[in-house]
């Protein structure tokens, strides 16, 4: 699915979080939004999903207008910055959720849903650990299983806030592979924010960088490099 | 003592002083006098204290201040997380009004209660004179019990849950959402387990404190022998009748019916957190 | 009602409009009735008469003696309260000792202790059956139906209110402050009063706000200590009911009235005290 961002605004009170900006996102694109705190990422993301509403602008998914679609309706799998686990149930549960709490009418049979919770749990590497609750899950294992949980709904993109951001570097290495291979193997069109310009260079095919409520250059990593259009994005990718 | 009582050693002064007063107020405000009540009991022995509390008067006595607190907590338990809900979550004309109204049942005396219950709900106050064509009475029923019950417990509901409520995570409940559950499935799957320990204790705060009410009950209660008679009422009357067995074996009574009760919801409440694990 | 928006969370997780709506106007109707309904009735039945009379059943001998009573059963209790409080609360949690839960608990039990079942153990140690009792009554010293016994109970019922305020606040704090100052050369009673009190004098003042209302209020411990003689051991709140039961409805609901304008004036510093040292309390909000 493809994704276009028309003059989207956002205000908070008086504060802008956001100043019009436009972005056009390629269907299965493995997209990062790059900045320094307070950029406007988490904002922008976030009214992607639903969970904000834009002050002004629109967004269409696959050039339909989505800016009133309800979260429900949006099918966008989010994935929170300290994954948002449920911790009063197990891993499993928690994987389930989105299947279970589907009206009647489209809900999967209880044997579909275990075989589709059984097969993300694979597919994140973690087979033996349905029964687990979260508290007894590393933070590794965790971010995987709140990716496993945002896949289980079939979503039409995936959404990480700062997905590696409370993780040591080591993990965050491995995860990005996984990260990556995932993507490749669903084809999703998936944003991803980072303040980590070492990583939006290695794993996005396209890095948007953001600076106050702007999006001041979005370019092919190696273009980015060779080609900062200003000095700030000369500054921050330097680093 | 401190060497003998203390774990580890500690720059700070003054725990000798310090744990000297607390002991010696515990003894002989709380200690002695539960002790006095016990003691009592252990001289009269299990079987007579038995017999003394057998009574048909008296078991009614007791089934109805245990059933009146727990119907009485039940509804608190509802209403009570309705208004911390509202009071946490919205912003509206009033907010504040209310919420420092929450309290009032702890400021306000309980004889002040009770008879300003006794005078809404008797059959010529206003709320007694608009029920009656409904065929409800409350004043000298069990109903009224509850009315005054639900008054005293109140505020133990909303100000235990209203915190917890404050420090939930958005988080949860966006996640739900983009999960694709409706707001519904959202509140009773992801809120409601997370706040479900809190509940408990403040369940158990309002109980605790209903069973042992007395002064805003007695005077909308009629105190009809068996049907409206309350248990701290009955020890009351032994009293005035200088029975003082009678009246200590149904202060034991009670006494084992609350710790009971703290000890279940105690296990409960363990369990609870145990199985949500936040421990 | 009109202009209310969620709070906390944005509008995209909030509850639809109607339910929304529909929450506040429930709780708004449940609140009036079962809260403001009573505290109201107190004030039309005392002003039944008219203003007159309310102030004349205030300055009835029997009613201004309970006045009496109350305020200096308070003057005393609170106080001691708040003594044992700090006390209590210092060694709970500036030092390391075993059995401290099991402390708190028997500190917390006098919550879940009917307030009639107290009076009656008073009555049981120090009453006329009771050895200590007749001990007490042939060295001419009277507890039950006199001041000390009103006074016991008082403390018995109030003695978790300030404890309870205080240790949650100092736990949080530690004691690395009390270290600093002792390594600077203060003396223990300096560090106290310059260090620890500061740090939790909104914390104490909030727990003897609440004792405060408990102590004038309490109704059934006092009730059977007490004896309830008129113009010697009544209380306010008892004279309250046996005005009530005398069908002297305007005195009871006047007296009853002071009671509650004291009740005010309570939940008015409350809640001042909580919008001004919001953070401070938050620890102990657990009520
Ligand atoms: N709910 C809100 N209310 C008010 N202001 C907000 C809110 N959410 C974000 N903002 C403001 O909007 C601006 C952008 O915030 P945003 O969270 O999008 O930044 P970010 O780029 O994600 O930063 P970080 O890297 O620190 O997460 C900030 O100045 C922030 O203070
Ligand atoms: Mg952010």
């Amino acid at each position: 699915m493809n994704i276009d961002i028309e003059d989207l605004a956002k205000e908070f009170g008086p504060e802008r979080a956001l100043h019009p900006v436009s972005l056009s996102i390629p269907s299965g694109a493995l997209i990062a939004l790059l900045g320094p705190s307070g950029s406007g990422k988490t904002t922008l993301l976030r009214i992607l999903a639903g969970l904000e509403f834009p002050t002004s602008g629109c967004v269409r998914f696959d050039g339909a207008d989505a800016t009133g679609l309800s979260i429900q309706a949006r099918r966008a799998g989010f994935v929170f910055q300290n994954y948002a686990l449920f911790r009063h149930m197990t891993v499993f549960e928690n994987v389930a959720y989105g299947l279970r709490a589907k009206p009647r009418r489209e809900r999967p049979t209880r044997a579909e849903i275990d075989r589709r919770v059984t097969r993300l749990l694979e597919m994140i590497q973690l087979p033996e650990i349905g029964s687990r609750y979260p508290n007894q899950l590393s933070g590794g294992q965790r971010q995987r299983v709140a990716l496993a949980r945002a896949l289980a709904i079939e979503p039409r993109m995936l959404l990480l806030d700062e997905p590696f951001g409370a993780l040591d570097a080591r993990v965050r290495k491995d995860l990005r592979q996984s990260l990556r291979d995932i993507h490749d193997r669903t084809g999703l069109t998936t944003v991803f924010v980072t303040h980590d310009q070492e990583e939006a260079m290695e794993l996005a095919d396209l890095v948007v960088i953001m600076s106050m409520g702007r999006i001041e250059q979005i370019g092919k990593p190696a273009d980015i490099r060779a080609r900062p259009v200003s000095d700030f994005v000369r500054a921050f990718t330097a680093a | 003592m401190r060497a003998k009582i203390l774990r580890s050693p500690s720059p700070l002064p003054g725990f000798g002083v310090s744990f000297a007063i607390m002991m010696t107020a515990l003894s002989f405000v709380v200690l002695l006098p539960i002790g006095a009540l016990l003691g009592r009991g252990f001289m009269t022995g299990p079987a007579e204290l038995w017999d003394m509390v057998n009574s048909r008067r008296i078991w009614a006595a007791l089934m109805l201040s245990f059933r009146a607190a727990l119907i009485a907590s039940l509804i608190n338990l509802f209403f009570g997380l309705m208004l911390a809900w509202v009071l946490v979550r919205y912003r509206f004309w009033g907010r504040r009004v209310i919420d420092a109204a929450v309290d009032l049942p702890f400021a306000l005396p309980t004889a002040v209660a009770g008879i300003a219950l006794s005078a809404l709900y008797a059959p010529n106050g206003i709320f007694g004179q608009a029920l009656a064509p409904l065929g409800l009475q409350v004043a000298y029923t069990e109903v009224g019990i509850w009315v005054a019950l639900i008054f005293i417990g109140l505020p133990f509901v909303v100000r235990t849950v209203q915190p917890v409520i404050g420090e939930l995570e958005p988080d949860l409940e966006e996640v739900s959402a983009t999960l694709g559950a409706r707001r519904a499935y959202t509140l009773r799957r992801v809120v409601l387990p997370a706040l479900t320990p809190a509940l408990f204790s403040g369940f158990a705060l309002a109980l605790a404190r209903s069973v042992g009410e007395y002064g805003s009950v007695i005077f909308i209660a009629g105190n009809i022998p068996n049907v409206t008679e309350i248990a701290p009422l009955l020890i009351v009357i032994r009293l005035e009748e200088y029975n003082y067995d009678a009246a200590a074996a149904i202060g034991i009574a009670m006494l084992i019916l609350s710790f009971a009760m703290l000890l279940g919801i105690n296990a409960i409440q363990i369990w609870s957190r145990r199985r949500i694990g936040l421990v | 009602m009109s202009d209310f928006t969620p709070a906390q969370t944005g509008r995209a997780t909030a509850e639809p409009r109607p339910v929304r709506y529909l929450l506040i106007g429930g709780t708004t109707v449940f609140v009036a009735l079962f809260l403001f309904a009573p505290l109201l009735t107190v004030f039309t039945e005392a002003l039944a008469d008219g203003w007159r009379s309310a102030l004349a059943a205030l300055s009835l001998p029997d009613a201004r003696a309970a006045a009496r009573m109350t305020l200096s059963i308070a003057a005393i209790a609170v106080p001691l309260n708040a003594i044992f409080g700090l006390a209590a609360a210092w060694a709970i949690a500036k030092f390391d000792f075993s059995g401290k839960a099991f402390l708190i608990t028997l500190i917390d039990l006098p919550f879940s202790v009917s307030p009639v079942v107290a009076g009656l153990m008073l009555v049981l140690l120090f009453g006329a059956n009771s050895s200590l009792g007749v001990w007490l009554m042939a060295n001419d010293m009277r507890v039950v139906f006199a001041f000390p016994g009103i006074l016991l109970a008082t403390l018995f019922v109030t003695f978790p209110f300030v404890a309870r305020e205080l240790i949650p606040v100092m736990i949080e704090q530690g004691r690395t402050e009390e270290e600093a100052a002792l390594t600077l050369g203060a003396s223990g009673w300096r560090t106290f009063l310059t260090v620890t009190l500061p740090n939790i004098r909104w914390a104490l003042l909030y727990g003897v706000l609440l004792c405060n209302a408990r102590a004038m209020g309490e109704f059934g411990a006092v009730a059977i200590v007490s004896g309830k003689i008129r113009g010697k051991t009544a209380t306010m709140p008892t004279m309250v009911e046996m005005f009530y039961n005398e069908y002297l409805s305007v005195a009871a609901f006047s007296l009853a009235a002071v009671l509650a304008m004291l009740a005010l004036l309570t939940l008015l510093l409350k809640t001042l005290l909580e919008w001004r040292h919001a953070d401070l309390l938050a620890a102990t909000r657990l009520h």
